[in-house]
């Protein structure tokens, strides 16, 4: 009787092109909108996850490696299956359903959210979200 | 002997109560709908069959601990389950959403 399906909400997208990608919930839509009459979320997630950094890499590459790349999608809740972990990344003034109207908006929302993202993995926290899931 | 019995007249006690949500009370049956009951926050008693795949078992029981849910495992396979809901058919999951008259919610979640 708890709603789960809420803000900063780490979920896994299981359909379509990211499907056994990660992402985090922006914003979640529970009675759906006139285009979209189905409870849906704005998720942002990792395109391509960074890969595993090692002790004896040079700076060079652990900033080669410790690259994200990420993916904004609206998503139906039928198509995400929500897990127990969260991360609190502030996304809301990046990420809008606005910035999924035009390419060029969509590609600086997907920007910025890389940046906070990568911060993210450089200090070590929230180390499930920034693995592969293997299946 | 005196375990089987107790199991026995609980398993009848669960048929009862379900028989009064089915009359009175707002359900669901079957596992798309007992999924879309648990993302809206409005099932409030989870009863799986006991041949429920356990992949599916698995995930009701993940998203009813993230709703804070109570789950029961009922007794019986989903024909039987069927047959407890009045139904004709086969229900493997069912989500009770409404007990109505019955006091479903508060006797059984103690299980597991």
């Amino acid at each position: 009787m708890v709603k789960f399906l809420k803000p900063n909400k780490a979920v896994i997208v299981l359909q379509g092109r990211y499907a056994g990608r990660k992402a985090v919930i922006v914003k979640s839509f529970d009675e759906g909108t006139r285009d979209r009459p189905y409870g849906h979320c704005l998720v942002a997630g990792i395109k391509k996850y960074p890969s595993k950094v090692i002790r004896k890499d040079s700076a060079k590459k652990t900033a080669k490696k410790s690259r994200v790349k990420c993916f904004v999608k609206l998503v139906n809740h039928q198509h995400l299956m929500p897990t127990r972990y969260t991360l609190d990344v502030d996304l809301k003034d990046v990420v809008s359903v606005d910035a999924l109207q035009t390419k060029d908006k969509k590609v600086a929302a997907c920007k910025a959210t890389k940046e906070r993202f990568e911060e993210r993995f450089k200090t070590g926290k929230n180390r499930w979200f920034f693995t592969k899931l293997r299946f | 002997m005196v375990a089987s019995k107790k199991t026995k007249k609980t398993h009848e006690s669960i048929n009862n109560r379900l028989a009064l949500v089915m009359k009175s009370g707002k359900y669901t049956l079957g596992y798309k709908t007992v999924l879309k009951s648990l993302r809206s926050s409005k099932g409030k008693l989870i009863i799986i069959a006991n041949n429920c795949p356990p992949l599916r078992k698995s995930e009701i029981e993940y998203y009813a601990m993230l709703c804070k849910v109570g789950v029961h495992h009922y007794n019986g396979n989903n024909v039987d389950l069927g047959t407890a809901c009045g139904k004709y058919f086969r229900v493997c999951c069912l989500s009770i959403i409404d007990p109505g008259d019955s006091d479903i919610i508060k006797s059984m979640p103690g299980d597991h």
